[in-house]
């Protein structure tokens, strides 16, 4: 009989034990592997979600999106011979109460009768979305969102005003078939819909306007989409339309999605990391109960590989077991979170078994559970026979080369495949070195604290003197506790901290840095108008104006760039038109990192001032061209200058900054920022408006709560997930106090037997976990704040704040924890009868 | 009596490292076994009885000096070579029984066999129950059974490979007079129906002298018996 077959056959008596001494195995490797496999699901259902979903979320098998204009007559005749046309133009605009100041920014979209070409709007109360917009009474027809209700104080049936024209608001719209298409990063204010034919009354339609129209397509059936896709960007190669088919739309949400995730992942990575340290610590205990038998299958004849085998095959089922139980877990969480998700995110997810994240997560949970029990296995085998003969003078072998060797190639095929997994891999190498260095620093802490305890000098107090005994005595807890504890409570940690940072900087910093409000959509003719009425306001401190036109990027040094090579991070440029203006002189604050900017007086060839980020993506420097389409025109610029831009100071920025000479004679409007103090925005808002109802005003304290508002959903997100390492961690640490429960009530009984009060053992255990828990705390708070440091610095590249608040009320919790967890075992212990315990075997 | 020597030792030192210093266990045993004979090993707590045992059983590599067992030089034979040469030539019987908790008797018995790749192991490991008195005791647990049970299924286990040697240690240590006089004397007519030789490590005289011969160990050396 082979040696597996044998190994196997006593793998399966001895498991014949019990799973007791598995609980903590199990349940820290069903957690991880949970984790892990739910995130993974989650993240293939929002996708195929996206997928199924892409023809309504596009609102057509094939959209055209043009800036600033309208489609020609010879391009819509085009479009209309591939099949049918749905029109939708969208542009911000402010609402008003009739007869008041009340006024609210909405997202304005006036749809043709042909819409939606897929999918249904949804309204409340139900009716059909013709009807809903029709004109009756006078007065237009419209639907909203609930919010701008709430807003303006209106309720159904409501008139309002937007620019010269008004709405009775019939409807609500819960649901908008494709709302994320469009070309919008964010939704500055709520949805409001009307009627194509409403959109001329509304008088705020004018040259240069920021306006989108969207063409969508639903083809004849059997058309080639992409056929369709590139039939159109040939056959008006200057049109400056953006062409997309299902398979590109929304990069946004995509990119939204892949980064929420990718977050989920790193913590769902340390929650898989703390599982495989409570799977080490359970499978070292299991097998320190199985020291005898061990000996005695050496004294019958067995040799180390045999009842390594023996030992490695039992872990191994258990290990499937755990991961099987995880994947179930995992598998089904996107059943039960599709309608929060639906909900807090406006994702519709695609409900069902994914295999390839649940096979992901099997395989990250059969290699952590490989890599964190190889070396524990390979120790005991190394147990002498001469064992059960005596317990002293026999000296404890560390495992072979090979053993270490096998360890070592688990742990770097683990590494390797959170790696391959992982949706940006450069992230994914950050991640490993750091999980790395966190696990090394905590064991570092752990063995540390023990020999602090160690050397540290006497105490009087029998209390103090026998909870730091237990610190450091063999077979103690500690670094185990440190270790597993500590790594879940920094990823608490490192979240709250980044989470406080985002709100800081969002709450406090950017409004203090930012201007209070951004003007669109200024008529040339309007603008001194509009100067001198915004300074007529008490509290404005500083108005800038600056031209700005949309023009879409073409080509990259003369490639379409369909073609160029382009880095993902530099993708989202292309992926929408981009703001441009010109200017004789660099604007207030201009930071040039390469080349020089053009004289005031410069009359020649087409040069432009570029984005340094970005020009490094396109691989593009000074002396490139970038060919940009504004209204149907290409024109060709040649990079004179690259600055550093910081689009997190939400200052007047733009990607390009054009010389004077070649773009003033396009329709443009103009820009304006203005500074202004908290008091004077209401007063503000209401002067422009008043006067100029064309004119959009953006009140950035608005937009920073809308931010606030999405980045407090990713952030419960990724609480939900970070809460899941500290239940792992929890786990471990109960695992670990439950492996020294026997030691634990017979210290009792002896200490009770001395004659000390239950109160006097409590508070011997009390100063020991304190002390544990104090020390976790502190490391996890350290580890916790670099790494918070490090995601806010140099991933975010936002401005740090060491906030303690955040950082120390979340290190408490270790603290309460262990604290929690080891007064419990000690009071169980407590409660045991002394006899069993005193009696000779 | 067959007089091929089955237990070879020579001048045979064992120093062992404790956190109070070297220790010298044994110092210089040279001891010849014949095939077949009943040696019992006497001598104080902390003469080296056990230690013996150990350098005899591969359990313990000696400091110095020559061991040949069954013929084998022990000094030649890794950790896995002394496991075969166990599993082969060796069955050990401790003071604690040292039954494996999870399996049966039938199963505890059977394993040697297993490891040796022999066919027909439970077959075998049924008849060597049977020979202990525990054929109607097959599919109990250890922690089914009495003390002197136990030892019984681990006489059965020590003898169901057909070592050339038993080594005992304490065989009865653990048990009342009764039940320890019942597993000696099975352990002494097994040994005979085997021809196995069987070293025996005891305090109780009356149990050592059972044997044909007595070494009597004196702080790591024989004080008498070595010939």
């Amino acid at each position: 009989m082979s040696n597996f077959r044998i190994a196997l056959r006593m793998a399966r008596r001895e498991l014949r034990g019990g799973i007791a001494g598995f609980r903590v195995f199990l349940g820290a490797l069903a957690l991880g592997v949970a984790a892990i496999a739910g995130i993974g699901t989650i993240a293939s259902a929002i996708s195929a979600g996206l997928d199924s979903d892409a023809r309504t979320m596009l609102g057509g098998d094939v959209a055209v999106r043009l800036m600033h204009r309208a489609a020609g007559a010879e391009e819509l005749a085009y479009l209309q011979k591939i099949g049918d046309v749905s029109r939708a133009v969208l542009f911000r605009a402010i609402a008003r109460v009739p007869g008041t100041e009340t006024s609210a920014l909405v997202e304005f979209k006036a749809v043709d009768r042909a819409y939606p070409l897929y999918g249904a709007a949804e309204l409340d109360p139900p009716a059909a979305l013709r009807t809903a917009l029709g004109l009756a009474d006078g007065a237009y027809g419209a639907v909203c969102d609930e919010s701008l209700l709430d807003r303006l104080g209106l309720k159904i049936g409501d008139v309002v005003a937007v620019g010269a024209a008004r709405f009775r608001i019939n409807a609500t719209i819960p649901y908008e078939p494709d709302r994320l298409s469009g070309g919008r990063t964010i939704n500055l204010g709520p949805r409001f819909m009307a009627s194509d034919d409403a959109l001329a009354a509304t008088e705020l339609i004018k040259p240069g306007s920021l306006t989108t129209y969207l063409y969508r397509l639903r083809l004849p059936p059997g058309a080639m989409v992409h056929g369709v896709v590139e039939d159109l960007r040939h056959a008006f190669p200057s049109a400056g339309w953006i062409v997309q088919d299902t398979t590109q739309d929304t990069p946004f949400v995509s990119r939204f999605v892949d980064r929420t995730i990718l977050f989920l992942t790193v913590v769902g990575l340390t929650a898989l990391l703390v599982g495989g340290v409570g799977v080490g610590n359970a499978v070292r205990h299991y097998l320190g109960t199985k020291t005898e038998t061990i000996a005695t299958l050496k004294c019958l004849g067995a040799s180390a590989s045999l009842i390594f085998m023996i030992y490695l095959a039992q872990i191994m089922v258990m290990a499937i077991a755990g991961t099987a139980i995880g994947l179930v877990i995992g598998g089904f969480a996107p059943a039960v979170l599709a309608p929060v998700i639906a909900r807090e995110f406006a994702l519709v997810i695609d409900v069902g078994i994914y295999p390839g994240p649940l096979a992901v997560a099997a395989a990250f949970g059969l290699l952590t559970a490989l890599s964190f029990t190889l070396w524990p296995v390979a120790r005991a085998c190394e147990v002498p026979a001469a064992r059960l003969f005596r317990d002293v003078l026999v000296a404890h072998r560390p495992p072979g080369r090979t053993y270490i060797a096998a360890t070592g190639i688990a742990a770097a095929a683990l590494a390797a495949l959170a790696i391959y997994a992982a949706p940006d891999r450069k992230l994914a190498v950050w991640f490993v070195g750091g999980a790395l260095a966190a696990m090394a620093a905590f064991r570092l802490t752990g063995l540390g604290a023990e020999r602090a305890a160690r050397l540290l000098p006497s105490f009087g107090s029998a209390r103090l003197r026998l909870a730091l005994a237990n610190l450091h005595r063999p077979g103690a807890a500690t670094a185990g506790v440190v270790m597993s504890l500590g790594l879940g409570v920094t990823v608490l940690v490192a979240v709250a901290l980044i989470e406080a940072n985002l709100g800081r900087q969002i709450a406090e910093s950017l409004p203090r840095r930012a201007p209070a409000f951004y003007f669109l959509d200024i008529q040339p003719d309007q603008a001194a108008a509009f100067e001198t009425a915004a300074r007529s306001v008490p509290g404005v401190e500083e108005i800038r104006r600056t031209p700005m036109l949309r023009g879409r990027i073409s080509a990259i040094n003369g490639v379409p760039v369909e073609q160029a090579n382009v880095a993902p991070r530099a993708q989202w440029v292309l992926d929408s038109d981009r703001g441009i203006t010109w200017s004789a002189q660099p604007p207030p604050g201009t930071r040039i990192v390469a080349g020089r900017w053009w004289p005031a007086d410069y009359r020649g060839e087409p040069l432009v001032s570029f984005d340094a980020s970005t020009a490094s993506g396109f691989g593009v420097g000074i002396g490139d061209t970038i060919t940009v389409n504004i209204l149907g025109r290409d024109i060709t610029a040649r990079i004179a200058s690259l600055r550093r831009i910081e689009w997190g100071s939400l200052a007047m920025n733009f990607l390009m900054i054009f010389s004077p000479g070649m773009i003033e004679g396009a329709p443009q409007t103009e820009l304006a920022t203005v500074r202004a103090t908290e008091a004077a925005e209401v007063p503000l808002e209401r002067a422009v408006s008043a006067r100029f109802t064309n004119v959009t005003p953006i009140r950035v304290r608005e937009v920073l709560a809308n931010i606030a508002e999405t980045l407090e959903k990713i952030a419960g997100a990724v609480r939900v997930a970070a809460a899941v390492t500290v239940a792992a961690g929890v786990l471990v640490l109960a695992g670990a106090i439950a492996a020294g429960q026997r030691r634990r009530a017979y210290e009792s009984v002896v200490l009770k037997v001395l004659g000390a009060t239950r109160a006097k053992v409590l508070a011997v255990h009390a100063i020991e976990y304190g002390m544990l828990g104090l020390i976790t705390a502190v490391a996890a708070a350290a580890f916790g704040t670099l790494a918070a440091w490090a995601v806010v610095t140099r991933i975010m590249r936002l401005e740090w704040a060491f906030l303690p608040g955040p950082a120390i009320a979340t290190a408490l919790v270790a603290l309460v924890l262990t604290l929690a967890a080891g007064l419990a075992g000690t009071w169980l212990a407590l409660g045991r009868k002394a006899l069993p315990y005193l009696r000779n075997p | 009596m067959n007089h091929a020597t089955i237990i070879d030792l020579d001048d045979v030192h064992l120093m062992l490292e404790s956190a109070g210093g070297s220790v010298n266990i044994l110092r210089g045993i040279t001891l010849k076994v014949g095939a077949g004979d009943t040696v019992s090993v006497v001598g104080p707590s902390g003469s080296g009885k056990t230690s013996l045992l150990m350098v005899i059983a591969g359990l313990e590599r000696q400091t110095s000096g020559r061991i040949a067992v069954a013929g084998a030089d022990l000094a030649r034979l890794d950790e896995d070579g002394l496991a075969r040469l166990r599993r082969d030539a060796i069955g050990i019987v401790f003071q604690n029984f040292h039954l494996v908790p999870t399996m049966t008797a039938l199963e505890n018995v059977a394993i040697p066999l297993e490891f040796a790749g022999a066919s027909g192991a439970f077959a075998r490991a049924e008849e060597c129950l049977d020979s202990v008195g525990l054929a109607h005791r097959l599919t109990h647990y250890p922690g089914q059974l009495s003390g002197g049970e136990q030892q019984r299924v681990a006489l059965a286990r020590a003898f169901a490979a057909r070592p050339k040697l038993i080594l005992a240690d304490e065989p009865t240590g653990n048990l009342d007079g009764t039940t320890g006089q019942h597993v000696i004397d099975l352990l002494f007519a097994l040994s005979a129906s085997h021809g196995t030789t069987l070293l025996l490590v005891t305090h109780n005289p009356a149990l050592a002298q059972r044997c044909r011969r007595e070494v009597r160990l004196v702080d790591g050396r024989i004080a008498n018996g070595a010939a």
